[in-house]
């Protein structure tokens, strides 16, 4: 896999300088049209500190921008015991120097994530839906298709993405707008039909083409690299777990709920496991992910071995397409795939769902869950005013624990 | 003249030799470590494990009445396991608790009351991922141990191993049939 | 306002006013049983002619409309979010709207909601929680 990683990691170079190059580019443009051709070196100037702010910003808080723009919570192991011993299972399988970091986001839709700069700084995040409804097995796949985009280091590239992309997003329409205000008053205000004129406005409307283009690209340019990775990284998932069954009832579970995510956006959306967005806003970002039907018969074929190998030879039966692993990796080991772990179950029924939603909610909330002996629990949330509580049923005192 | 020249030639032979047999040892006394590394960690599990059982026990005991021998068997197998002295001692009764627990575990399917017990599913659940983690840490010892060895069995680093009393580690090997046969590659 | 859970039914609870807040889909949850909980639901008149001061939603804090059911000699008047977040009954409203569903009396749901909230006689036991 150390191709993968030599990729992810030249492709996190190109992203810095296609970004200061095309910042660059804007910033003279930019500066041409408001003030003159002189303007243009100075945009060029503000450009290049734009680009060191962001890049500044990108590695050290860059993961923390995407975990909060989608309401992730820094949760401890209380809060879901199983969470925390995948992730520390998978962790050991895939020889992490340290446990990422775990987030809960509170979504009735199932999905998760990973992010962060390195294998050392990383953090996993899943939402409320995801685990109410995945079984041990499911989980474990989903938590070590995380870890291997860690292991793959596509986290650095996709968090240095995200933020680039989101402040492309964010300049082009606070110019686009700058531009329509400021197109206004000068037409009223400044002495108009000066000599100047017929270039500055030519660059005005090079300017304005560029900010209305400039998201597309970038976000063309986000997505045409991340679908070799889902399936990079289920191919991981399937060596540290050795059970692909896993991963495939639990990507057929996450598909199948109809539910859009509340708390993903156009920015975050290739990061998560599976698309996060369902109906009309799917088509839009087709791109972001392989067809989930194909991962999951890819991973449903590998009833033998769960190599690289395995997963190559998968992969090509099902897309009639070869290459997708390096060949550094298909070299590994032979290995054969474990039995469940889980006894079969009937999957919840949605009242189930919501309600172990809720309970993960109010823990993560800081809610007290106070189970009385008659056999009633009473939940309390944390701005209780009283310091007991009264059962109503048999009508037992009970004290909270006083902070 | 030619005398101090080759004088210098085997001086120079000999630096180099020593610079050699050097790196050699650096590089055993590392691999080493990682061995004594990737052990510790698999230990941390297993005293976890062992720490786990009184109270899974005694959890479980009100709900099995006639599953004595089941109980026994997994106290005596952990008992052996904590008093074992070397690798291949700890690998063999590991396995045996190993063998005896997940038979506990299918018994229990059986118990619908214990498994509504909402602190058996606790234990039940940190039992589960103890015995993922003992298989994981120990892929990973194992890889170690298969380095480590290689190492010190092939020339020149048999050698420098011989000289400075550098010997083979054990693996933690495990027993399950199914888990060591060679998988059938299809093509 | 806490909630209280038991064999797996949930509602939300007011310790001061003893009230209890259902929360859209929870009543079907409660009577495991949609077909009937709908005609249950779609028997509420909006009430009429109430001097009542209205409830705000707890979720949403809007003003929650009066809604009545049953007979016109036991009229029960609830307050429904007109966003659809829940419903609100005030003490012992819940075991009359129950009733009024025609609900076996022998059947579990009922049965155990009005154990889930008959009104306690006091026992202190904090010094062991």
């Amino acid at each position: 896999m150390w191709e993968q990683i030599q990729i992810n990691k030249r492709n996190s170079i190109l992203l810095l300088t296609g970004m200061a190059l095309f910042l660059m580019a804007l910033g003279y443009v930019l500066g041409s049209a408001i003030g003159g051709p002189k303007a243009g070196w100075l945009g060029i100037i503000i450009a290049t500190a734009v680009w060191f702010i962001l890049t500044i910003i990108s590695f050290t808080s860059g993961d923390q921008i995407l975990l909060a723009s989608s309401r992730a919570v820094p949760v401890d192991a209380n809060v879901h015991p199983q969470l925390f011993n995948v992730v520390e299972e998978m962790s050991i399988a895939a020889g992490l120097p340290k446990i990422p970091k775990i987030y809960i986001i509170n979504d009735q839709a199932p999905n998760a994530f990973a992010t962060g700069r390195s294998p050392q700084t990383a953090s996993v995040a899943a939402t409320a839906g995801l685990l109410a409804r995945l079984n041990r097995d499911e989980l474990q796949g989903v938590m070590a298709h995380e870890i291997s985009h860690i292991v793959h280091r596509d986290i650095l590239y996709v968090t240095l993405a995200g933020v680039m992309l989101g402040s492309i997003v964010l300049l082009s329409q606070t110019f686009l707008r700058g531009a329509y205000y400021s197109s206004l008053s000068n037409r009223r205000y400044s002495s108009g039909g000066r000599q100047s004129s017929g270039g500055q406005a030519l660059f005005f409307v090079l300017a304005v083409v560029l900010s209305i283009l400039a998201p597309l690209f970038a976000q063309l340019f986000y997505f045409a690299l991340s679908r070799r990775r889902e399936y990079l990284a289920d191919a991981g998932a399937v060596r540290l777990t050795r059970y692909p069954e896993g991963l495939a009832s639990a990507l057929e579970k996450i598909s199948s709920t109809g539910i859009s995510m509340e708390s993903a956006n156009a920015v975050t959306a290739p990061m998560y496991i599976v698309n996060p967005f369902r109906g009309k806003n799917a088509a839009r970002l087709l791109s972001t992910h392989p067809p989930v039907e194909e991962r999951i018969r890819i991973l449903r074929r590998m009833s033998q071995g769960i190599s690289y190998r395995d997963y190559e030879e998968s992969y090509r039966q099902v897309t009639n397409r070869s290459g997708i692993i390096p060949p550094s990796a298909l070299k590994d080991e032979p290995a054969a795939p474990r039995t469940p772990s889980v006894p079969p179950a009937p999957p919840p029924n949605p009242f189930q769902v919501n309600r172990q939603i809720g309970d993960l909610m109010r823990k993560v909330n800081g809610f007290t869950f106070l189970p009385c002996s008659c056999g009633i629990t009473m939940k309390i949330p944390p701005n209780f005013p009283a310091p007991k509580a009264q059962c109503p049923r048999c009508g037992q005192i009970h004290t909270l624990r006083s902070q | 003249m030619t005398g101090t020249m080759w004088m210098w030639v085997l001086l120079a032979i000999l630096v180099f030799l020593i610079v050699i047999v050097i790196s050699i040892y650096n590089s055993l006394v590392r691999l080493r470590n990682q061995v004594d590394n990737a052990w510790s960690q698999i230990d941390v599990q297993l005293k976890r494990r062992h720490d786990l059982i009184p109270n899974l026990v005694e959890t479980a005991k009100g709900y099995m009445k006639h599953e004595r021998e089941t109980f026994e068997k997994i106290t005596e197998a952990r008992s052996r396991a904590m008093g074992a002295k070397t690798v291949a001692e700890a690998a063999k009764a590991e396995n045996a608790l190993t063998g005896a627990l997940s038979q506990f575990l299918l018994v229990v399917e059986n118990y619908p009351e214990l498994k509504a017990n909402q602190n058996f599913l606790a234990l039940q659940e940190t039992l589960t991922s103890t015995e993922n983690k003992i298989a994981y840490a120990r892929q990973a010892y194992n890889d170690q141990v298969l380095f480590y060895n290689n190492k010190i069995q092939m020339f020149p680093s048999n050698l420098i191993a011989g000289m400075f009393g550098f010997t083979k580690r054990d693996f933690f090997e495990i027993e399950q049939p199914a888990q060591r046969e060679a998988p059938k590659v299809s093509f | 306002m806490i909630t209280l859970e038991m064999d797996g039914v949930e509602a939300d609870y007011c310790l001061a006013c003893r009230g209890i807040w259902l929360d859209s889909g929870e009543l079907e949850q409660l009577l495991q049983d949609t077909e009937r909980a709908r005609r249950l639901l779609e028997s509420f008149q909006p009430a009429q002619g109430l001097q009542e001061e209205p409830r705000p939603c707890p979720i949403c804090r809007k003003k929650m409309e009066k809604v009545s059911v049953g007979p016109q000699s036991c009229l029960v008047t609830l307050d429904r979010c007109p966003k659809g977040h829940g419903l609100w009954f005030d003490r012992g409203e819940l075991e009359i709207v129950l009733q009024l569903g025609r609900f076996d009396p022998e059947e579990k749901i009922p049965a155990f909601l009005g154990k889930m909230f008959t009104s306690p006689q006091t026992k202190d036991n904090s010094d062991n929680p």
